[in-house]
């Protein structure tokens, strides 16, 4: 069982990120680690694994230096291998140059499953791993919450807002799974000391055999204005009026 | 020959103790003779409980008296009219023989007595037939000498016959005939065969701990107890050459092989072990007598040399435990329970990764936020954020103190109060002090009492690295297990700092008039934190500060018992009845209004536990009270 | 200006997101149309038309709820191919991802998601780093320019009209069948799990008992893709298993909004809901720590204000 997980390396994933005169988030130097929720389809990815008894995980990463943080930590946890794509013509891309740097780097190796997290928690845009799963022509499972390979077929739970679905997809596939999945294991000490000689290969834009027309983003960021503070830390002595303000706020949220 | 089966069977024991790693021990320091002193030949731990404690001293005292004795046999044996030189004859000898004979026959009945009419719980799951095996060996040893001495007089070939009072009774029994002349020999040889069965017997049984307890009580450590020992982790070394903690027998130190061969299974530890009294599976005897047997059945063959645990103890049993040190406290031949709990730890911890998942986040904040509750650093100074308190820079002058607030201190609201009290009492005070601020990084105590002694020493390093760049020399921690970590274990790292605990301090000031001592009324008891009271000796500091009178609970001072957050139990989940629900209903017990504590874990524990049964009762470190009284009011 | 609307049908109708964006795409272009493939399709075209949408490509084929994307994502890249619309607007639901996530991939457009207003048909409007800032995005590449919008970000309302219904042909090649739903199931009490609900609905002490905990299952249950959890306390004092436990040694909770009840936001607990965006606490005591860091605190009975905003927010659902 052969598994390719995608990972990210995010800036602050507890706390605030900064963002850069450009507009776009600050990386280098920032404080940061392997996306949680990248962890959760390590998790998934490692426990399929060990069920089949054999295979090998390739942690898959697009980013600068700071990126080799996160595959690390991915490969202390377990993976056996890592691969990195850095170029300086990467700064700034955007989820579909993104997903075609990634599919590229897939599309270079045999595999059974291509595994992700739901989103980024610094973009949480959620639609790099769709576009990966068309690029290489994969079936995709997305927001999976259980998973499980027999006979050459994925089975899953797919989270819906009602409760879930029970979805099945023939190998190859590609799955992205969510927060409630798993409980990612902590790598031991010896698991960490082990990722020092797992093998990380560096792969570039033109290893990839992409052109620089694909690695042109599609947006720019016009201009970033500070929102209006927050009514925050407001208290109040519960009345009459008090439903419709809580449920003002959630409407204000967008969540009714 | 029963020399040559001693021999033999105490081999290897003998092995197991000297091919283990060298514990880095054993350097006559003169708190080391001292103790050796005390605790063998004074019977100090022993006599903490004063019943059993005389019982094993009239034994053992009686044990060292008549050795001698031995001699006087064997030498009667060979010749019926020869003596020993010097003591043959002594009449001083003969009598402190005589009385020392009885008090052991004394001893012996008071131990039946606890054994069988008393039957204290500390006894279950030991081997008691085993135990009385050897008091009966005991017995019958100074039957026989009594006997024979009685004998001797009897049939009047005594050297001292007056010097004997309990004997000179015992020798109506004996006509002076040919019976008695016959008894005579008949008791000396069983009274030498039985020693020498009993030699025999030794190494098999616990009583070889009368040759492995003194020298496991020379190996015990030196200083306070709250300190465990460096367990270094060079990453660049070659994995086969790191040692991460016990995973198997060959892991353990000389001292910790002699612990398991120690022990004599009394179960005062296991009394006392908050864990064990709240219905946890873990007891420190039984977790040491397992894994005796275990090393001692894969020593012999009997089974694979396997991984400590779950083979000898079950995880359970490694992580119940709070490193309180009661159990420490209590055993009478020094056995270190906890050092050996937190080596397992270690390797469950740093080599298999297999621990209480519900641990996990708070070691990840600790490695990515470097505090347990992964709060950002920036967020360390909200307590301050009404105060005038200096934050050291880079490159600021240092402070005359620096006040180590600790994670609990900075992130915990309740704990936040004693942190804001206590700037309050340095400053009414005229204290030059300040705080790290984000520049603090958690000493990792937490880290490293769950077993991730890696984690630890980077901490360690760093914080050092911080202190001595910032040229502090004197530090005030308002944390017992802070306080514990950075004036004990960072001199290890190259940190070695005057630290004093906030009670200490404060009580200085109070006594030098520098503060005004507290006053109030209401009825307060107070709970002697582990890590500051039995782990460091410090009990008074706190009672000074709270001045006048105290409502003691019953377990108090060395013998208080653990709120239960430490040993990383603060970040696991408990299974009822809780620790911290136990203590709390003995302090409410007291008819106190209000609970002093010393340390933020204490405070959140205990008042958790006064919420959870919706008491009245309050729960509030002593600088908040004392800042209270003093018109310094933290709220 | 072309502008379409992917809209999510059920045979219950169109989804109100549908509607929603087409009240907005109403301003952007002049020609509007809505996408709708899967059962109850034809059965929404009313609804759709009525909200803006003067073409409905629609199909009813099984097809398309049977498969997951694949067959939709075709049959839609075959009508932008015919049709070359400028703009195509998404509803942030699962299925609706990962078609804009696919379709981005074939025709090589911009795809921006989570956003939170479309100012022109070529830039979008988003918020980051907790709501704290607000990004404007020129979306460029070429048409259609594709962006997927945060739920409720936009009032639905009819302007009049009906729709002219166009037959999608559901001709799906069947190696883009592979992806099959086998079962559908409905959870009633908590559709989506702690960590991922939008909305958490959470318990403590304050509750004084197992059987309040009904009441917030009815309010999460009259919110909707909201999760009822719970603090250390009440899980140490038995009133809900330690599965509902948010905090330090329990779950860790990123929703959109976090309501807790009775809760007095013990560090241990907070440090399970901090990623929430909004905080609303209810609880009687005014001193709680939880009302420092509450975006709107309630100092109140619980017992009153929960069973009052249940009632509040099912009649705005069923009203407006």
């Amino acid at each position: 069982m052969n598994v390719v997980v995608l990972t990210k390396w995010v800036p602050e994933p507890e706390g605030t990120p900064t963002l850069g005169d450009d507009g776009l988030l600050v990386r280098e130097g920032a404080d940061g680690a392997l996306d949680p929720g990248d962890e959760y389809g390590l998790e998934a990815a490692l426990q399929l694994v060990e069920a089949a008894g054999d295979g090998e995980i390739t942690l898959l990463t697009m980013g600068p230096e700071v990126a080799h943080a996160a595959l690390q930590r991915g490969l202390a946890m377990g993976a056996h291998k890592g691969v990195r794509i850095t170029d300086d013509s990467l700064r700034g891309a955007d989820s579909l140059v993104t997903a075609r740097v990634l599919a590229a780097a897939i599309g270079r190796q045999e595999f059974d499953l291509v595994v992700g997290g739901v989103e980024s928690t610094d973009g949480y845009t959620g639609t790099v791993s769709a576009a990966i799963a068309e690029l290489l022509g994969l079936p995709s499972l997305t927001f999976a919450r259980k998973l499980e390979v027999a006979d050459g077929s994925l089975k899953a739970e797919r989270q819906t807002a009602a409760g879930y679905d029970v979805v099945t997809a023939p190998i190859p596939a590609l799955v992205t799974v969510t927060a409630g999945a798993t409980e990612p294991r902590y790598p031991s000490l010896k698991g960490v000391m082990a990722a020092k000689s797992k093998p990380v290969e560096m792969l570039s834009v033109s290893d990839l055999g992409l052109s620089s027309e694909d690695t042109t983003a599609t947006q720019k960021v016009a201009e970033v204005s500070d929102a209006p503070p927050k009514q925050g830390g407001e208290t109040i002595d519960a009345d009459d009026t008090t439903p419709a303000r809580i449920a003002d706020l959630l409407a204000e949220a967008k969540v009714i | 020959m029963a020399v040559v089966l001693f021999v033999g069977r105490v081999r290897p024991r003998v092995a197991l103790v000297a091919n283990a790693r060298p514990a880095g021990r054993g350097a006559p320091t003169p708190d080391r003779i001292t103790r050796e002193i005390t605790h063998v030949f004074l019977q100090k731990k022993l006599l903490q409980k004063l019943g059993p404690g005389l019982m094993h001293a009239f034994i053992f005292w009686g044990f060292i008296v008549l050795l001698p004795t031995i001699a006087e046999a064997a030498v009667a044996i060979v010749d019926k009219d020869s003596s020993l030189p010097i003591l043959g004859d002594a009449s001083w000898f003969a009598f402190v023989s005589d009385v020392f004979a009885t008090l052991v026959v004394v001893g012996v009945a008071m131990a039946f007595f606890i054994r069988k009419v008393l039957k204290p719980d500390r006894f279950r799951g030991s081997h008691m037939e085993e135990a009385d095996r050897i008091l009966l060996l005991i017995l019958a040893i100074v039957v026989t000498f009594l006997l024979w001495n009685a004998s001797r007089i009897g049939f009047g070939i005594a050297e001292v016959p007056d010097a004997r009072p309990v004997a000179h009774l015992l020798s109506n029994l004996f006509s002076s005939g040919e019976g008695t002349e016959f008894a005579e020999r008949v008791l000396v040889w069983a009274h030498l065969l039985v020693i020498l069965g009993f030699l025999v017997f030794l190494p098999g049984s616990k009583h070889l701990h009368i040759a492995t307890a003194p020298a496991n009580v020379w190996l015990a450590k030196d200083g306070p107890t709250g300190r465990l020992e460096p367990n270094r982790i060079d990453l660049e070394l070659p994995e086969e050459d790191i040692r991460f903690g016990v995973a198997t027998q060959k892991d353990l130190s000389r001292k910790q092989m002699l612990d398991l061969f120690s022990c004599t299974e009394c179960g005062r530890c296991q009394e006392v072990c908050p864990a064990w009294a709240t219905g946890k599976p873990l007891s420190p005897k039984l977790l040491i007598m397992d894994l005796r047997d275990r090393v001692v059945a894969e020593a012999a063959g009997e089974v694979e040399l396997q991984p400590l645990v779950p083979n000898a103890v079950t995880d359970q049993v490694v992580w119940d435990c709070v490193t309180c040190g009661a159990c420490v406290r209590e055993c009478p031949v020094d056995i270190e329970h906890v050092d050996t709990i937190v080596d397992l730890r270690r390797n469950l911890v740093m080599a298999e990764s297999r621990f209480p998942q519900e641990a996990a986040p708070m070691l990840r904040g600790v490695e990515s936020q470097e505090n347990p509750w992964g709060q950002p650093a920036s967020a360390r100074l909200d307590w301050a954020k009404d105060l005038d308190v200096r934050v050291l820079k880079e490159g600021d002058p240092a402070p005359e103190v620096l006040f180590w607030v600790g994670c609990a201190g900075a992130f915990d609201e309740r704990a936040q109060k004693t942190t804001q009290s206590v700037a309050r009492l340095l400053a009414a005070a005229g204290i030059d002090s300040a705080v790290l601020g984000p520049r603090e990084k958690c000493t990792g105590d937490p880290a490293r009492r769950m077993g991730h002694e890696y984690l630890f020493q980077m901490l360690a390093e760093q914080n050092v690295e911080t202190l001595n760049g910032a040229g502090v020399t004197k530090i005030v921690a308002s944390c017992a297990h802070c306080f514990n970590t950075l004036a004990n274990e960072y001199p290890d790292y190259g940190g070695t700092y005057e630290v004093v605990h906030h009670t200490q301090l404060l009580s200085e000031l109070i006594a030098a008039g520098r503060l005004q001592p507290r006053t109030g009324d209401g009825k307060i008891t107070y709970h002697d934190a582990c890590y500051l009271g039995r782990h460091n000796g410090e009990f008074d500091a706190p009672r000074e500060v709270i001045g006048g009178e105290i409502e003691e609970m019953p377990r108090n001072r060395e013998r208080s018992f653990c709120c239960g957050a430490g040993g990383a139990r603060m970040w696991m989940e408990e299974e009822s009845p809780r620790i911290n629900d136990t203590r709390f209903e003995e302090a409410a017990a007291t008819g106190a209004e209000t609970v002093a504590t010393a340390c933020p874990y204490c405070l959140v524990m205990l008042d958790d536990a006064a919420k959870g049964k919706s008491s009245d009762i309050r729960v509030a470190d002593v600088a908040t009270l004392l800042a209270e009284s003093t018109a310094i009011d933290p709220r | 200006m072309k502008v379409w609307v992917w809209a999510d049908v059920t045979p219950d109708g169109p989804a109100p997101s549908a509607l929603e964006l087409l009240t907005k795409a109403r301003d952007l272009g002049d020609e509007v149309a809505a996408v709708a493939l899967g059962p109850g399709a034809k059965a929404s075209t009313d609804a759709l038309g009525e909200h803006g949408a003067q073409t409905v490509y629609a199909s009813d084929d099984e097809v398309f709820t049977k498969h997951l994307a694949q067959p939709a994502v075709h049959a839609l890249a075959g009508l932008v191919e015919e049709h070359q619309p400028d703009l195509i607007l998404f509803p942030a639901s699962y299925d609706a991802r990962d078609v804009a996530g696919r379709l981005q991939a074939r025709t090589g457009s911009t795809l921006m998601a989570n956003a939170t207003d479309v100012l022109s048909p070529d830039k979008a409007r988003t918020e980051i780093l907790g709501g704290t800032k607000i990004v404007d995005v020129e979306l460029k590449g070429p048409a259609p320019k594709l962006v997927l919008i945060r739920p409720q970000s936009f009032a639905a309302e009819p302007s009049g009209g009906t729709a002219e219904v166009v037959e999608v042909k559901a001709d799906a090649p069947d190696d883009l069948k592979k992806a099959e739903r086998l079962e559908r199931h409905e959870e009633e009490a908590s559709g989506p799990r702690l960590e991922d609900a939008k909305v958490v609905v959470a318990g403590g002490r304050g509750l004084g008992g197992p059987d309040a905990f009904e009441q917030l299952e009815k309010l999460a249950a009259a919110i909707g893709n909201a999760a009822v959890g719970a603090s250390r306390a009440a899980v140490d004092a038995g009133w809900v298993p330690y599965s509902f436990q948010i905090g330090q040694t329990g779950k860790t909770v990123k929703p959109e909004v976090y309501i807790c009840a009775g809760i007095s936001g013990a560090l241990q607990h907070m440090v399970g809901m901090k990623g929430a965006k909004r905080i609303v606490a209810i609880t009687k005591d005014p001193d709680a720590p939880i009302l420092k860091i509450a975006d709107l605190g309630v100092v109140g009975d619980l017992f009153k204000v929960v069973p009052a905003l249940t009632e509040e927010i099912e009649k705005r659902r069923a009203g407006s």
